[in-house]
C-alpha cells in the first residue's frame, strides 16, 4: 500500500535529497518536517462579556481549566492544548516564560487576580492530556473584557488571520447584536472558518427561536457558518454522571464532530497538501538534472544544443534573483502602494472620527461626559483600526499571490522544455504565507499600547485641565446669580463651556494624529516585514532553481564526456533513479487526494 | 416640614403668576395650568431601558397585577401610562386629534391593549386602573431603546447634558443588564427617547433579570447582589443614578400574582424524589418534557424560579402566602420598593417642584411673553434660594465626581445632604430609633466639622462651596432637632 503518513513521505524525500547532496532542498524539507511534527490548529473562542466562553472551553476539554465567574471576566487569552502532563506556562508581553501550577491560573488570567492585565501577560498556555486535543487542536479563550467593540476586540481581530478557525460564542438570552454581526462579517473575511455557538440553551425556553433568528441574521449578512446550540452545564453534568443521553442533549457531540471534521481534519488535509506540494517541488528539482543527463546520454551529439539552452536558462534563473526581475518589481511596487494606501485609509477614517467627535462636542459639555466621550473615541479608533487591519490583510494576501504568480510565470520561462508536466507544482504558485503564521504579528498589540499611551498622555490631560475648579460652578453660580443678575453668570457659563469644547476638540485632534502616526508606523513595519519575508522566500526558490540548472549542466557535461560503454550503464542508472524519485512523487501525490479516498 | 411647604407654595405662586401673564395665549396657559395640577398628582415614575430588559415585567411586579402586556418579543411599542383610577379605562392619545377610549379586555387576567392606530401615530396610551399599587405613583412604561446601535449617537450623549429640560416624568427607573465595566453599552443603556432625562438625583438603576446572572444557579441572586454592589461603586454610574438595585422581575411578578394551581404544581414538584427532580430541572427542554403544564410554569417562573420555589417549599415555606412573600423578598423587589420610597416618595414634593420649575423655565424661554424676564428671575430665585435644590444639585456634583474630595468626606456629605433619605436619622447615619440627644450630638459634631472645612484656608474653592451647602444642611438638622425638643 502506498498510503504513507506525511511524516514518512517527508523523511523519504529528505533521504533522497541528502543522497544527491542538495542541502538547500534539505533545508526546505526540514521546515516542512517541523511543521508536520507539531501541528497546531488554533481555534479562537471569542464573544461578548459573560456569554460563557471560558465555560465552553472547559466543557469541550471536560476540565475546569479556564476560570469561570458570574461577574469577573477573563483578562488574558488562555490557550489550551495537548500535553502529556497538565501544566501552565505564562507568556509575558516581553516574551518571557514562567511556569505556574494549574490551580493558580485564575490568579494570573482573571480580572480578579490580574486587574487590567497588570502583570503584563501576553497569554497563558495550558497543557492537558485530553484526546480531544490530540490532533493539535488548540483552543484560545479570549478576554471578554469590554466586549467585541473595544480595544480588546481589536486585538482579537488582529489575531484572527493566524487562527485556523474562530468560534463566536453568544448566549440564548437574545439574538445577535449589531456588534456581533459586524464582528462575524469581518471575521469571515480574514479567517478561513467561522463557527457560531449558541450557549446556555439549558436556561432559556426560547432558545430555538433565538437560534432561528441568529441563522436568519447569518444568512442576511452572507456569513457562511453553522450555528450549533449547546449547553456547557449539561455537558459537564453528563460527563460527571456518564450520562450518554444527556451528553447528546448538551449539543457537544455535534460541536466536537464539527470541530473535528471541519477544523482539525481540514487543517490536517491542508498540511498533507502542503507536504505533497513541497515534496513534489523537491522531486521536480532533482528530476531536472537527471532528465538533462538522460537526454545528453541518449543523444550526445545533440547535447550541445541542450547545453546552450541550459546555460541560458541558468542566466535567466540568476536574473530572477536580481532586483530588476518582474516579481521583485511587483513586490516592491505593491508594498509601496499598499503602505501609502493604508496610510491614506487610516487618515481618512481618523478624519471621519474627528468630524464626528467635533459634532458631538458641539452638543455636550466635555467636563461632564469626559469618561464616556474618551471611551467613545477609543472605541471608534479601535473599530477603525480593525477595519483597516482586515483590509490591509486582504490586500497583502492578494499581493503575495500576485508576486507568487509572477514568479511562477518567470520560473516557467526559465525552463521551457522541462516545464512540461504538472504546472502546479513548479515554483511557488502556492505561496506559503509566512505572514499568516508570523508570531511577531503584533498589529493590535502595538495599537493597544499606542492607544493607552495616547489616552493617558494626551486626551486625559487635555480634557482634565479644563474641568478643574469649574465643575462646582452650578451651585455657586446660582447663588451668585441672585447677586449679579442671571445674565452675567449665564454668559460666563457659556464662555467657559465654549472654551472647554475647544480644548477638548484640540485634544481629540492631537490624539488622533498620534494614533495615525503610531498605527501608520506599525502597519509600515508590518508590511516591510512581509516584503522581506516574501523576497527571501522567492530568492531562495530562485537559488534552488539556479542550482538545479547548474547541476543539470554539470551532469549533461559529464554525460557528453563519458564513453559509450559507460553511457549505456549510466542510462540505466539514471532511469532507475528517475523511477525512484518519481515513485516518491507518486507517494507524495497520494497525500494530496481527498481524505475520504485514502480511508 | 414648613420649609418644604413654603417651597411648594412658592412654586405654585410663580406658576399662577405665569398663568396670569399668559391669559391671552390659551395653549400656553393650559400647559402651565397642567403643571399646576401636576403638583397635586401622584409622582410620575418612568421605567426605561433597552429592549427586552424586562420593563413591563418589573412594572407588573411593582403594581402586583398583570396590567402591562409582556411577551417574548418586543411588545411595548408606545409610551403607556398606568395611573390610579376608580374604574378600568384605556385611553389613546393620538398625536393628532382627540383622545379616545379603547375597550378594556383582559385575557388570562392580563390586560390587552389593541391599538387601533399605528404606534407612530400615538403619543401615548393612558391606563386607569383601580389598584392600590398605583395610588401614590403613576408608572410610565416606555418602549425599549433599540439594541442595535453602533455608537453613542449625538442624541444619546445629549441626555447627559445637565441643561435641565421639562420632562413628563418626575423620576426614572433605568433597567440594565449585566455588563462589563468597560462596556460602553453600560452607559448606552441610559439612553432614552426623551420621556424622562436621567440626572443622578431622580434616577435609580435596576440590574434586571438578576436571576440569569449565575446561569440559573440557586445562588444567582447573591451574585447579582455582588454585581450591583460593584456597579454602585463605579464612578461613571454614580454620575448617572442614585443607586443600583438587583431585581429578578419575573420572579417578583409571578410571586405577587401566585395562583393556587401554580403552588400546587410546585408543591408536587418539591415532594418528588430529589434526584428525579434534579434531573428534570437540568434544562428547560427536559423540564418541559416531564409533564403537561410545565411549559406554562416555566414561562411564569423561569427555570431559576422553579428551582428556587421548590427549594423554598422544602425549606418550609409551604403555603402560598409565605412562599409568595419569600419569593418577593428574594427577588429584590422589596429592596427596590424601599429604595423608591426613600429616594422618590419622600422627596415627592421636591421632585415635583423641580419638574414644575423646569417646565416653566422652558415655556418662558420659548414663548417670550412681555413678563418673561421678570418671571424668569422669579424662577431663578426660587431655584437658587431653596436650600433643598442646593442639596439636590450638590448631590449631583458629588456624584459627578468632578470635585476633588476625599471619598469618605464625599460619602458623608452625600448622606448629610439627604442622598440616602431625608429623615434626620438617615442623614446622620444613625439607626431609626436613635434618641434625640444622640441625634443632636451627632448633628452638632458634623456641623462643627464641616464648618471647619468650609473655613479652612487649605480647602480648595470647589470644596469650600460644597462644604457651605453641607453646613447649611447641618444647621437645618440642628434646628429641626431643637424644635422637636
Amino acid at each position: 500500500m502506498s498510503a504513507r503518513t506525511p511524516i514518512e513521505v517527508v523523511e523519504l524525500a529528505a533521504k533522497a535529497v541528502n543522497a544527491y547532496q542538495r542541502e538547500d532542498l534539505a533545508a526546505r524539507l526540514a521546515q516542512t518536517r517541523s511543521r508536520v511534527l507539531d501541528p497546531v490548529v488554533r481555534v479562537l473562542v471569542v464573544g461578548e462579556f459573560k456569554q460563557g466562553k471560558s465555560q465552553l472551553v472547559n466543557a469541550i476539554v471536560n476540565a475546569p481549566v479556564c476560570p469561570v465567574d458570574d461577574d469577573v471576566a477573563t483578562a488574558v487569552p488562555v490557550a489550551v492544548r495537548y500535553a502529556d502532563a497538565p501544566g501552565v506556562v505564562l507568556v509575558g508581553e516581553d516574551g518571557s516564560h514562567g511556569e505556574v501550577a494549574v490551580e493558580d491560573l485564575a490568579d494570573h488570567v482573571s480580572e480578579a487576580g490580574n486587574p487590567g492585565n497588570r502583570r503584563g501577560l501576553r497569554q497563558a498556555e495550558v497543557g492537558i492530556p485530553r484526546s480531544v486535543l490530540a490532533g493539535g487542536l488548540c483552543l484560545v479563550d479570549t478576554p471578554g473584557v469590554g466586549g467585541l467593540g473595544s480595544v480588546h476586540g481589536a486585538t482579537t481581530m488582529s489575531a484572527l488571520p493566524t487562527a485556523d478557525a474562530v468560534v463566536l460564542v453568544s448566549d440564548a438570552a437574545q439574538e445577535y447584536t449589531a456588534t456581533e454581526l459586524e464582528f462575524l462579517r469581518q471575521a469571515a473575511r480574514v479567517c478561513p472558518m467561522v463557527v457560531c455557538v449558541l450557549t446556555k440553551i439549558d436556561l432559556y425556553p426560547d432558545w430555538r427561536r433565538v437560534a432561528d433568528r441568529d441563522r436568519a441574521h447569518l444568512a442576511s449578512t452572507d456569513v457562511t457558518a453553522d450555528l450549533l446550540p449547546v449547553s456547557s452545564v449539561l455537558r459537564l453534568h453528563a460527563v460527571s454522571t456518564a450520562d450518554q443521553e444527556l451528553n447528546q442533549e448538551s449539543g457537544f457531540p455535534a460541536l466536537l464532530a464539527h470541530l473535528r471534521e471541519r477544523v482539525v481534519d481540514r487543517a490536517a488535509e491542508l498540511s498533507r497538501r502542503s507536504v505533497a506540494h513541497d515534496v513534489r517541488a523537491v522531486v521536480h528539482q532533482l528530476t531536472t538534472s537527471m532528465e538533462a543527463e538522460l537526454a545528453a546520454l541518449r543523444d550526445p551529439d545533440g547535447a550541445q544544443g541542450l547545453l546552450v539552452g541550459l546555460h541560458s536558462a541558468k542566466q535567466r534563473a540568476d536574473a530572477l534573483r536580481e532586483r530588476s526581475s518582474r516579481w521583485q518589481q511587483t513586490l516592491n511596487d505593491g508594498i509601496a502602494d499598499l503602505i501609502s494606501d493604508v496610510e491614506f485609509d487610516l487618515r481618512d477614517r481618523m478624519r471621519q472620527i474627528t468630524r464626528e467627535a467635533e459634532a458631538q462636542l458641539d452638543e455636550i459639555d466635555p467636563a461632564l461626559v469626559e469618561d464616556q466621550f474618551v471611551d467613545w473615541v477609543r472605541q471608534r479608533v479601535s473599530a477603525a483600526a480593525s477595519a483597516t487591519f482586515v483590509w490591509t490583510h486582504q490586500r497583502a494576501r492578494w499581493l503575495a499571490d500576485q508576486v507568487g504568480e509572477h514568479f511562477a510565470d518567470e520560473g516557467g520561462e526559465v525552463l521551457p522544455d522541462l516545464h512540461t508536466h504538472d504546472p502546479d507544482t513548479t515554483l511557488g504558485r502556492a505561496v506559503p504565507l509566512k505572514f499568516v503564521e508570523s508570531e511577531s504579528f503584533g498589529f493590535g498589540k502595538k495599537l493597544l499600547a499606542g492607544v493607552r499611551g495616547g489616552y493617558g498622555g494626551t486626551l486625559m490631560v487635555g480634557m482634565l485641565g479644563t474641568v478643574g475648579g469649574l465643575a462646582l460652578l452650578n451651585p455657586i453660580s446660582l447663588a451668585a446669580g441672585v447677586l449679579l443678575g442671571g445674565k452675567v453668570v449665564k454668559d460666563e457659563r457659556k464662555r467657559l463651556l465654549e472654551r472647554r469644547r475647544n480644548d477638548a476638540k484640540t485634544a481629540v485632534r492631537r490624539f488622533l494624529d498620534d494614533v495615525v502616526f503610531q498605527l501608520g508606523k506599525d502597519s509600515r513595519d508590518l508590511l516591510r516585514e512581509l516584503q522581506r519575508d516574501l523576497r527571501d522566500h522567492f530568492t531562495a526558490c530562485a537559488a534552488e532553481l539556479s542550482r538545479s540548472i547548474g547541476e543539470s549542466i554539470k551532469s549533461a557535461q559529464s554525460a557528453i564526456e563519458s564513453d559509450r560503454g559507460e553511457r549505456s550503464k549510466r542510462i540505466q542508472d539514471v532511469r532507475a533513479e528517475l523511477n525512484r524519485v518519481s515513485h516518491l512523487a507518486a507517494t507524495a501525490g497520494a497525500l494530496d487526494e481527498p481524505i475520504g479516498s485514502t480511508r | 416640614m414648613s420649609a418644604r411647604a413654603t417651597l411648594v407654595g412658592q412654586v405654585r405662586s410663580v406658576l399662577r403668576e405665569a398663568v396670569e401673564a399668559h391669559r391671552d395665549d390659551e395653549d400656553t396657559a393650559t400647559l402651565l395650568r397642567r403643571q399646576l395640577d401636576r403638583m397635586d398628582e401622584p409622582l410620575r415614575v418612568a421605567i426605561s431601558g433597552k429592549v427586552k430588559a424586562g420593563k413591563s415585567t418589573l412594572l407588573n411586579a411593582l403594581v402586583g397585577e398583570e396590567i402591562a402586556p409582556t411577551d417574548a418579543g418586543e411588545c411595548t411599542r408606545v409610551v403607556t401610562w398606568y395611573r390610579h383610577g376608580h374604574s378600568p379605562r384605556v385611553t389613546v392619545h393620538p398625536r393628532e386629534g382627540l383622545p379616545r377610549q379603547l375597550p378594556v379586555s383582559r385575557v388570562d387576567g392580563a390586560l390587552r391593549i389593541d391599538l387601533d392606530a399605528a404606534p407612530e401615530a400615538v403619543e401615548r396610551v393612558v391606563v386607569d386602573w383601580p389598584t392600590r399599587g398605583l395610588r401614590d405613583t403613576t408608572l410610565i412604561d416606555t418602549p425599549g431603546i433599540a439594541s442595535v446601535s453602533h455608537e453613542i449617537s449625538a442624541s444619546a450623549t445629549r441626555f447627559l447634558v445637565p441643561e435641565d429640560e421639562p420632562r413628563e416624568a418626575d423620576a426614572v427607573i433605568y433597567l440594565m443588564r449585566h455588563l462589563h465595566r468597560t462596556d460602553l453599552r453600560l452607559l448606552e443603556s441610559f439612553q432614552d427617547r426623551g420621556v424622562a432625562r436621567a440626572t443622578p438625583v431622580n434616577t435609580i438603576a435596576v440590574l434586571s433579570r438578576a436571576d440569569e446572572v449565575g446561569v440559573g444557579r440557586i445562588d444567582s441572586l447573591m451574585s447579582a447582589r455582588r454585581i450591583a454592589q460593584r456597579y454602585r461603586a463605579d464612578p461613571r454610574l454614580r454620575k448617572l443614578c442614585q443607586t443600583v438595585v438587583p431585581v429578578a422581575g419575573l420572579i417578583a411578578h409571578t410571586a405577587r400574582t401566585l395562583r393556587q394551581d401554580e403552588f400546587t404544581a410546585l408543591a408536587g414538584l418539591a415532594a418528588a424524589p430529589r434526584d428525579e427532580l434534579d434531573s428534570a430541572m437540568l434544562s428547560v427542554d427536559r423540564f418541559t418534557r416531564t409533564g403537561d403544564g410545565r411549559a406554562r410554569l416555566l414561562s411564569r417562573f423561569g427555570l431559576f424560579g422553579v428551582r428556587l420555589a421548590t427549594v423554598l417549599i422544602r425549606q418550609g415555606f409551604d403555603d402560598p402566602p409565605r412562599l409568595s412573600a419569600e419569593l418577593v423578598r428574594r427577588s429584590g423587589l422589596d429592596e427596590l420598593r424601599e429604595t423608591l420610597s426613600v429616594l422618590f416618595a419622600e422627596r415627592r414634593d421636591l421632585l415635583k417642584a423641580r419638574s414644575a420649575l423646569l417646565a416653566l423655565d422652558t415655556v418662558l424661554r420659548d414663548r417670550k411673553c412681555p413678563d418673561a424676564t421678570r418671571l424668569l428671575s422669579s424662577v431663578e430665585r426660587v431655584l437658587a434660594e431653596a436650600h433643598e435644590f442646593a442639596e439636590l444639585r450638590t448631590i449631583g456634583v458629588l456624584r459627578s465626581g468632578a470635585a476633588e474630595i476625599p471619598p469618605e468626606a464625599s460619602a458623608e456629605a452625600e448622606r448629610l445632604l439627604g442622598g440616602d433619605g431625608g429623615g434626620t436619622w438617615s442623614r446622620l447615619s444613625l439607626r431609626p430609633d436613635a434618641d434625640r440627644e444622640t441625634q443632636l450630638r451627632t448633628a452638632l459634631e458634623a456641623l462643627s466639622r464641616w464648618q471647619r472645612w468650609a473655613e479652612s484656608p487649605l480647602s480648595g474653592r470647589a470644596f469650600v462651596g460644597l462644604a457651605r451647602v453641607v453646613v447649611r444642611s447641618c444647621e437645618g438638622l440642628v434646628d429641626r432637632l431643637n424644635e422637636d425638643g
